[in-house]
C-alpha cells in the first residue's frame, strides 16, 4: 500500500515537473551565452533590401518641407564614428559611409557598450523616418537624423527616437568591428554654410577635426527658473548669450551651475526673452536666498571659437563627464589655439561641434588639454 | 539512582506488569480526542518525576492506559500521539491510589503537520524600499491560534495588525528576532519542521515563563533533543504553490538508559512551481541535538541546526505588466540564459546556530535554566547590478506601452505606433521573452564586447548584498515557588550582534573585472575620481580603484553593532479561582555603525564607529484569570512597553554614513486585551477584545531611484498607530458524530494616527533633499466638499483615515471539520476584506499635492494622499488526510490540502507604491503617480505529504 502510494506520487512528480525548474537545482550551470550576431552586406539583404548612400537618402529630405517616411526596403551602411562614453553625445550614434553622417535616434542610453567606433552599422530603414534637427526658416539648416515620425503635431522636432529595444532590434543591426573612423581634417572653406545639406558637404554629420581655434569670448546657454513648468514660456527662461558670461567651463554640472550663479556673475542676465523681460538675475525678487528662485540644474553650454573668420559653436552637454574642466587660461585669453575632433553638424544655420570626448581636444602646437577643476 | 532507574525502564521495556510492586499508587485513565470524543489508540505516555521519567506506555485500542506502581508524589504526564499535540498534565499520586484521570483530550494536529514555515517567504522587495516578512501563527491550544494560523497564513495575515517585528520568537529560550532587522527568524529554521515542532505559544500581552514577550505574543521552539518525537520518520511532500519536492527524514532516540538523548532532522527542498517561473527552492536543513539528563536535577542539552539552501525569489509588478501578460503571478526576476531559466534574484544563505542548554531542578519549587546560543554564517541576497548600462529590468517603465501613450492628455503621451509595439511585446511575451524576461544573452553579450585594454570590463555584474552575523546570546530564567499563592520567575539575558553589510561579487557574466567605484556618484561627479571611490584609501594607495574579481568585497562595507541587555521578573498569584500576574522588565540597548571603508563622497563620515544609540527600555505587564465552574474563565491583559528602536530604522543611509535618524526614540506602546474562553466537551470558544497604542516609530525606505541614478532614503520619525479590534474562534460539535463546525474571526480597524516627520537623502549626495519636514497627510487626508473651490477647514467635509497596510483588517473563517478513525475531512470558507496598500511619504506631502504650480486642489489632495484599498475576497480550501497503523508498530499516513479551490487568481496580498512622481506634464498642475507594484496569492494549489514512521 505504502509503495504504490510512494510510487504515485513520484510519477505525479515526474509529470508535473518540467525540466526548466529544476535546471538551476541540481547545476547552476547555464552556460556562457556569446557576443551580439553580426551580419554581413548579404545577409542584411537576404530579404531583398537594397542598400542607398546615406547622401543619397539624405536628400529625399527636402529642407522646410518636413519629414520624409521610408517606404521602401532600403539600407544605409556606414561606420560608427560616434561614442556616447563620455555623455557629450546622448542617445544616438553617428554612422558616416563616405557620402555623409546620419544620426540614428536609437532613444536608448549607454550605447558604446554595445556598439564600438569603427563598427559597420546597417540600418534597414523601412518605416523609419528621417528629419532635420535644428532648422529654422530664416536662420538655416539643422542636422539630418533618421528615426521614427513625431507623434507630437506640436513638436519642434521632425523625428522621434526608436526607444523600444524592439524596434532598435528591428532596425539597427550590427555588422563587422573595424578600426575607428579616420577623421577628416578640414578647411575653413569646406565647412558648411547655413544652407548645407549633407548633399552639398558631405562632412557633415561626419567625424571631423578642425584645427586652430581661437576662443571667442562667448557662450550660448539657456537656463530655466524651473524646468518643471512651461519651459517654453519666456518668463520661465534665462538666455546667456552675446558675451562670456565668466563661464569658463565646457559646459556645467548642476553643482557648477549653483557655484557660477551663486558667485554672481549672472546677476546682469535678463530673467525673461523677447517682449517678456521681467528684470535681472540680480533682482532682490531672484537674488534673495541665495538665489532661491532659480532652479539648480545641470545645463549644456555652447562655447564660441573661430576658425578663421567663421564661427565655431563648441556645444558640450551638462551631463558629459568632462563638462566642468576649466577651458584653460591660455586658451581663453586666445594666446594659443586648439584642435578638436567631433561631429560637424548644423544648428540653424550655425556650425555646432560635437566633442567626442576630453581627448578630442589638444593644443595646436602639441600638448593634451590639463583636467583642470575649480 | 540512575541504576536503579535504568533497571525499572528495562522492566517497562519488557512488560508494565514485571514492574516492581513496592508502591501500590498509580494512574489510569483514557485518551481520547478533543474534537470527536473518540479514544485515541497508541498514544504515548510519560510519566516524569521532575526531570527524570519513571514510566512510559502507551494506549490500548480503547484509548485506556494504567502506570501502576508508583509513589506518592507529583509527577507529570506528556501524552504523545502522532496527529495530535503534545499535551502536558499534572498529576498527583497519594495516599497508595491509583488516581484515574478519566479523560485526556488530544487536540488533533494534523493540519500542523502540512505547514511549512517556508512557506511563509519574504517577498523580494529588496529595491522599494518596503518589507513584508510574514507573521507566524502556530496551531495551539487557542481555538483561534489553530484556526487562524492554518486558515490565514496564505494570505498574510498579521495578527492584530502588527508587524511581524513584534512578534518575539524564542528558540530554547532565547530571543531570536533578527538584531539589526527586528524580523522573525523563521527562516533559520525552514525545513526543520520536526525539529522545532514542539513549542510555547502565548498569545498577545500575555507572559511567557521563558521570557517577557511583547504585545504580540510569543513563541518557544524547545529544539532540545527529548522534544522531538521518538522513533524514526520519513516524509516526502510535493506542492505546486512554493517547491515540487520536500524530502525529510527524522530520528530521536528518547532518553536512553544511559541518561543521553540523541535528535536528528534532515531535509530537502527542490524545485519550481505552478505558479511563479523562475521561483525555486534549493535548500536543504540538517539539525543534530544531543541531551544528557544527569539526575533528578541537572540535565544539558546541545543542538546545533542550519539550513543551507539558495532559493530563487519573485518580484512584484505593475497591474499593467500583469494585465498585458495575462498573468497576475509574472515575475521579472528571470529571465533565459542558453535557453535556460534563470533568476536574478536569489537567497543565499546558511546562517548555522548552535546552542548548549542547562536546566537546574533541585526541587519542585525552583528550577533554573540557561542558554548559551550562537548564530553565523552568511545571509546573501542576490541582484543585477549594472555600471553605466541600461537598466536590465524588463518591466522597466520606460520599457512598457503606458509610457508612450496614456488617454489622460495631461501626461503627454501620445505615441500610439510605440504604445501598438509595446503591447506587442508584452502580450506575447512567449514570441519575445528576451523583452519580457531577463536577457541575460545580451548582458552577457555587452559584458565580453566591452574591451578595455583588452579584457572585458563586466557592466552588469550579479550582486550578493550580505548581511553576515555573529551573534552571541545568554538567557537564563529561574522560577521559584514561594508558597501556594505566589510563584517568581524571571530571567536575565544578554545579546552581543555584529553584522557586517557588504556587497560580494558574485558573477561576473562573462566579463573579466568589475571595478569598485560608486556606479551612482560616477554620473555626478565624473570628473573627480576621488568622490567616486567607495574605498577611498583604496584609491589613496594604488592610484586606482580595486578591480574586481568574483568573490570581492565591493560597494560598501561596514558592521552594525547591537549590544542588548534585559531583566526581567514576574510575579504570578494563584488564589481558588482566581490567578493574577504582575512584571516588569529593564534594559538597555545600546547599537552603533562602524563604517570598514573610507567613502569618498563621505570622507569625514564614512569610515570608523558612529555615535553610539543608547536607548534604556523598560516595560511592565499585568494579568487576572478569572475561572468559573472549570470549563470557562475571564482573562485580562494590559501592558506599556518602551522598546529601542532597530539598527535598520536608525540610520539614514547605513551603505554610506554614520548620519542617524533625527529625533531617534523609544518605540512606546500600550496594549491591552479582555478575554472569554470556554472550553468544554468538544466546545471551544474565545473571544478577545484588544485595544494597542503604537506611538514614535521610525522607518526607513530605500529604494533604488532611476531618476536620481541612485538609492534614496526616506527617514520617517513619529510613526503612530491605533490597533482597536476583536477576536474569535470557536469549535462546536454537530449532531452528526464526529463532524463540528469551528470558525474564527479577526476584525479590528488599524490606522495612523500621526503625521510623521521625514527626511530624504540620497546615498550618491551630501545634500539633504527634504529635511525633517512633516508629512501632513500621512494619517489621513481631508476630504473636501463637493465643489469646493478654497481649501478651508470650513470645507471639509471629512478626514478621510489611513490605514497600517498590508494585512486584512477583517479575516474570517468557517468550515467543518470530520475527524474518525484516523481520517479527517476538512473545508473551510474564507473571506477577507479591509486590506490596504503600503504608503510612501512622498504622495503625502504639500509638494507631491500641489504639483509643479505649488497650488493644492482638492482634487490633487484626493488624487495623490489616498490609500489604495484592496478588494474583497473569498477563498475555498479543503483537505484530507488519513493514517494507517501497521502490526501497531509502523504508520503510515498522507495529508491532501487543496487550497483556493475557486482557483481565485486576482488576491492582492501586498505591494507598495512606488516613490516617484511624473513631473512633466502639460498643463504644468499637478503631478501623477507612479503606479503602484503588487503581489498576487496563488490560485488553485495542492500540497500532498506522504509519511512514515517507526
Amino acid at each position: 500500500m505504502g509503495k504504490n502510494i510512494l510510487f504515485c506520487a513520484a510519477a505525479a512528480l515526474a509529470i508535473l515537473s518540467s525540466c526548466e525548474e529544476w535546471e538551476p537545482v541540481y547545476t547552476f550551470d547555464y552556460g556562457t551565452p556569446g557576443t551580439f550576431k553580426e551580419y554581413d552586406d548579404a545577409s542584411i539583404t537576404a530579404d531583398g533590401a537594397t542598400f542607398i548612400d546615406i547622401a543619397d537618402l539624405a536628400a529625399r529630405y527636402k529642407v522646410g518641407r518636413g519629414p520624409v517616411f521610408i517606404g521602401d526596403n532600403v539600407v544605409i551602411k556606414g561606420k560608427l564614428s560616434s561614442s556616447d562614453r563620455s555623455g557629450n553625445i546622448y542617445k544616438s550614434l553617428y554612422i558616416q559611409d563616405g557620402t555623409g553622417g546620419m544620426e540614428i535616434k536609437m532613444g536608448r542610453t549607454s550605447l558604446y557598450n554595445e556598439f564600438s567606433e569603427g563598427e559597420t552599422i546597417y540600418v534597414r530603414c523601412e518605416g523609419l523616418t528621417i528629419g532635420m534637427y535644428g532648422y529654422k526658416s530664416g536662420s538655416g539648416n539643422g542636422m539630418i537624423q533618421i528615426g521614427f515620425a513625431d507623434p507630437d503635431p506640436d513638436s519642434d522636432y521632425d523625428t522621434s527616437y526608436m526607444d523600444l529595444q524592439l524596434l532598435v532590434d528591428q532596425h539597427v543591426f550590427h555588422g563587422a568591428k573595424g578600426a575607428p573612423v579616420k577623421p577628416a581634417v578640414l578647411t575653413e572653406d569646406q565647412l558648411p554654410n547655413k544652407e548645407s545639406t549633407v548633399v552639398t558637404c558631405p562632412y557633415l554629420g561626419e567625424l571631423v577635426t578642425l584645427k586652430g581655434l581661437r576662443y571667442g569670448n562667448e557662450i550660448f546657454a539657456l537656463l530655466y527658473l524651473d524646468s518643471q513648468l512651461d519651459t517654453k514660456q519666456p518668463s520661465n527662461r534665462i538666455f546667456l548669450s552675446g558675451a562670456q558670461w565668466g563661464v569658463t567651463t565646457w559646459a556645467m554640472t548642476k553643482n557648477k551651475m549653483a557655484s557660477y550663479l551663486e558667485s554672481g556673475i549672472w546677476d546682469e542676465a535678463e530673467v525673461g526673452s523677447g517682449a517678456t523681460r521681467l528684470g535681472k538675475v540680480g533682482d532682490k525678487e531672484y537674488k534673495a536666498n541665495n538665489y532661491a528662485a532659480i532652479q539648480r540644474a545641470a545645463y549644456s553650454v555652447s562655447q564660441y571659437f573661430k576658425m578663421g573668420k567663421t564661427d565655431i559653436q563648441i556645444r558640450t552637454s551638462g551631463y558629459s563627464r568632462f563638462c566642468d574642466y576649466e577651458i584653460p587660461a591660455d586658451v581663453l585669453d586666445g594666446s594659443r589655439t586648439i584642435d578638436v575632433t567631433g561631429i560637424l553638424t548644423l544648428y540653424q544655420g550655425s556650425i555646432q561641434f560635437t566633442l567626442i570626448d576630453y581627448d578630442s581636444i589638444v593644443y595646436s602646437d602639441g600638448g593634451a588639454m590639463p583636467a583642470i577643476l575649480k | 539512582m540512575i541504576k536503579k532507574l535504568s533497571l525499572a525502564l528495562a522492566a517497562l521495556a519488557c512488560s508494565l506488569s514485571l514492574l516492581a510492586q513496592e508502591h501500590d499508587g498509580g494512574v489510569k485513565g483514557t485518551v481520547i480526542n478533543r474534537v470527536t470524543r473518540e479514544a485515541v489508540e497508541a498514544a504515548q505516555l510519560q510519566l516524569l518525576s521532575g526531570a527524570e521519567q519513571v514510566a512510559e506506555t502507551t494506549t490500548d485500542e480503547s484509548g485506556n492506559f494504567l502506570i501502576p506502581g508508583l509513589a506518592d508524589g507529583m509527577y507529570t504526564l506528556v501524552i504523545t500521539s502522532n496527529d495530535f499535540l503534545q499535551s502536558v498534565v499534572n498529576v498527583t499520586v497519594n495516599d497508595g491510589y491509583v488516581k484515574n484521570m478519566f479523560n485526556l483530550s488530544l487536540t488533533p494536529a494534523q493540519h500542523v503537520e502540512g505547514i511549512d514555515d517556508s512557506s511563509l517567504y519574504e517577498f523580494d522587495m529588496d529595491d522599494s524600499g518596503y518589507n513584508d516578512n510574514p507573521t507566524v501563527l502556530f496551531g495551539s491550544n487557542d481555538i483561534f491560534n489553530e484556526v487562524a494560523g492554518y486558515n490565514f497564513s496564505a494570505v498574510r495575515f498579521r495578527t492584530r495588525g502588527y508587524s511581524s517585528e513584534s512578534q518575539d520568537v524564542y528558540l530554547a529560550g532565547v530571543k531570536m528576532n533578527d538584531a539589526i532587522t527586528g524580523y522573525g527568524p523563521w527562516s533559520l529554521w525552514s525545513g526543520l519542521n520536526e525539529a522545532t515542532r514542539s513549542k510555547d505559544v502565548t498569545v498577545g500581552n500575555e507572559i511567557a515563563e521563558y521570557g517577557f514577550g511583547g504585545y504580540n505574543g510569543t513563541t518557544n521552539i524547545f529544539a532540545n533533543a527529548t522534544s522531538l518525537r521518538k522513533g524514526l520518520r520519513f516524509s516526502v511532500l510535493s506542492n505546486s504553490a512554493l517547491y515540487r519536492l520536500r524530502l525529510m527524514a527524522s530520528y530521536a532516540s528518547g532518553q536512553k538508559d544511559n541518561g543521553w538523548a540523541y535528535a536528528f532532522n534532515v531535509s530537502a527542498r527542490l524545485g519550481g512551481n505552478d505558479w511563479v517561473k523562475g521561483q525555486y527552492y534549493r535548500s536543504f536543513a540538517y539539525y543534530a541535538a544531543a541531551e544528557k539528563v544527569f539526575d533528578d536535577a541537572n540535565r544539558l542539552g546541545f543542538f546545533v541546526m542550519g539550513t543551507p539552501g539558495v532559493r530563487g525569489k519573485q518580484n512584484a509588478s505593475t497591474q499593467e505588466v500583469y494585465d498585458l501578460v495575462g498573468d497576475n503571478m509574472y515575475n521579472s526576476n528571470w529571465g533565459y540564459q542558453n535557453g535556460k531559466v534563470r533568476n536574478s534574484r536569489e537567497a543565499r544563505t546558511h546562517e548555522p546556530i548552535a546552542a548548549i542548554k542547562y536546566d537546574f531542578m533541585p526541587n519542585e519549587d525552583f528550577s533554573l535554566s540557561a542558554t548559551l546560543l550562537g548564530r553565523f554564517g552568511r545571509n546573501g541576497n542576490t541582484a543585477l547590478d549594472w555600471y553605466d548600462a541600461q537598466d536590465p529590468r524588463p518591466d522597466y517603465y520606460r520599457n512598457l506601452p503606458s509610457y508612450y501613450y496614456m488617454e489622460n492628455s495631461d501626461y503627454k503621451r501620445i505615441d500610439r505606433f510605440k504604445y501598438a509595439w509595446a503591447k506587442e511585446v508584452w502580450t506575447h511575451d512567449w514570441v519575445y521573452p528576451e523583452l519580457t524576461h531577463v536577457n541575460w544573452d545580451r548582458l552577457y553579450a555587452v559584458n565580453q564586447s566591452n574591451l578595455v585594454d583588452g579584457l572585458a570590463r563586466s557592466k552588469y555584474v550579479v550582486e550578493e548584498r550580505r548581511a553576515d552575523q555573529l551573534d552571541l546570546n545568554f538567557a537564563t530564567t529561574a522560577k521559584l515557588k514561594v508558597n501556594r499563592f505566589l510563584t517568581l520567575n524571571g530571567g536575565i539575558d544578554a545579546k552581543v550582534n555584529r553584522t557586517e553589510h557588504f556587497k560580494k561579487l558574485h558573477d561576473l557574466l562573462g566579463g573579466t573585472y568589475y571595478l569598485n567605484v560608486d556606479n551612482f556618484a560616477d554620473r555626478d561627479f565624473a570628473t573627480d575620481p576621488g568622490k567616486v571611490q567607495n574605498d577611498l584609501e583604496y584609491y589613496m594607495l594604488h592610484g586606482h580603484a580595486q578591480t574586481l574579481l568574483e568573490g570581492d568585497k565591493y560597494g560598501y562595507d561596514y558592521y552594525a553593532h547591537v549590544r542588548n541587555l534585559n531583566g526581567w521578573l514576574n510575579a504570578s498569584v494563584a488564589a481558588g479561582n482566581f490567578s493574577g500576574n504582575v512584571a516588569a522588565k529593564a534594559g538597555t540597548s545600546t547599537f552603533w555603525r562602524e563604517g570598514l571603508w573610507q567613502k569618498g563622497l563621505f570622507p569625514d563620515n564614512s569610515k570608523g564607529n558612529s555615535a553610539k544609540q543608547n536607548f534604556f527600555v523598560y516595560a511592565v505587564k499585568g494579568g487576572a484569570n478569572y475561572v468559573i465552574g472549570g470549563h470557562s474563565r475571564f482573562y485580562a491583559n494590559v501592558g506599556y512597553y518602551e522598546d529601542a528602536p532597530v539598527f535598520n530604522m536608525a540610520f539614514v543611509s547605513p551603505r554610506t554614513r554614520n548620519t542617524v535618524v533625527d529625533g531617534l526614540t523609544t518605540i512606546k506602546t500600550f496594549s491591552s486585551d479582555v478575554n472569554f474562553q470556554y472550553s468544554n466537551n468538544g466546545w471551544d470558544f474565545r473571544i478577545t477584545g484588544f485595544y494597542t497604542t503604537i506611538a514614535d516609530q521610525s522607518d526607513v525606505m530605500s529604494f533604488y531611484d532611476d531618476l536620481q541614478n541612485a538609492f534614496t532614503n526616506f527617514a520617517m520619525t513619529g510613526i503612530d498607530q491605533r490597533h482597536v479590534g476583536t477576536e474569535l474562534g470557536f469549535r462546536v460539535p454537530l449532531p452528526i458524530p464526529s463532524l463540528s463546525l469551528q470558525g474564527a474571526v479577526s476584525y479590528g480597524e488599524y490606522v495612523y494616527t500621526s503625521n510623521p516627520y521625514m527626511t530624504q537623502t540620497v546615498d550618491n549626495s551630501e545634500e539633504v533633499t527634504i529635511k525633517d519636514q512633516i508629512v501632513p497627510y500621512w494619517k489621513s487626508h481631508p476630504v473636501y466638499k463637493e465643489g469646493a473651490t478654497e481649501l478651508t477647514d470650513g470645507n471639509i467635509d471629512h478626514f478621510q483615515k489611513h490605514y497600517v497596510p498590508s494585512t486584512p483588517q477583517l479575516a474570517s473563517s468557517i468550515g467543518l471539520s470530520w475527524n474518525r478513525n484516523y481520517w479527517f475531512i476538512d473545508a473551510d470558507f474564507e473571506y477577507f476584506a479591509h486590506t490596504y496598500l503600503d504608503m510612501n511619504p512622498l504622495y503625502r506631502t504639500d509638494m507631491a499635492c500641489a504639483g509643479p504650480d505649488k497650488t493644492e486642489t482638492a482634487e490633487e489632495i484626493a488624487y495623490m494622499a489616498a490609500q489604495e484599498e484592496f478588494a474583497p475576497y473569498y477563498l475555498l480550501n479543503f483537505s484530507i488526510g488519513k493514517s494507517w497503523y501497521i502490526q501497531r508498530k509502523y504508520q503510515l499516513g498522507f495529508n491532501l490540502s487543496a487550497k483556493n479551490l475557486l482557483n481565485n487568481t486576482s488576491v492582492k496580498t501586498g505591494g507598495y507604491e512606488q516613490t516617484r512622481l511624473v513631473d512633466n506634464t502639460v498643463g504644468k498642475e499637478r503631478y501623477y503617480r507612479f503606479d503602484p507594484k503588487y503581489f498576487y496569492m496563488s490560485g488553485f494549489n495542492y500540497m500532498l505529504n506522504i509519511y512514515f514512521r517507526f
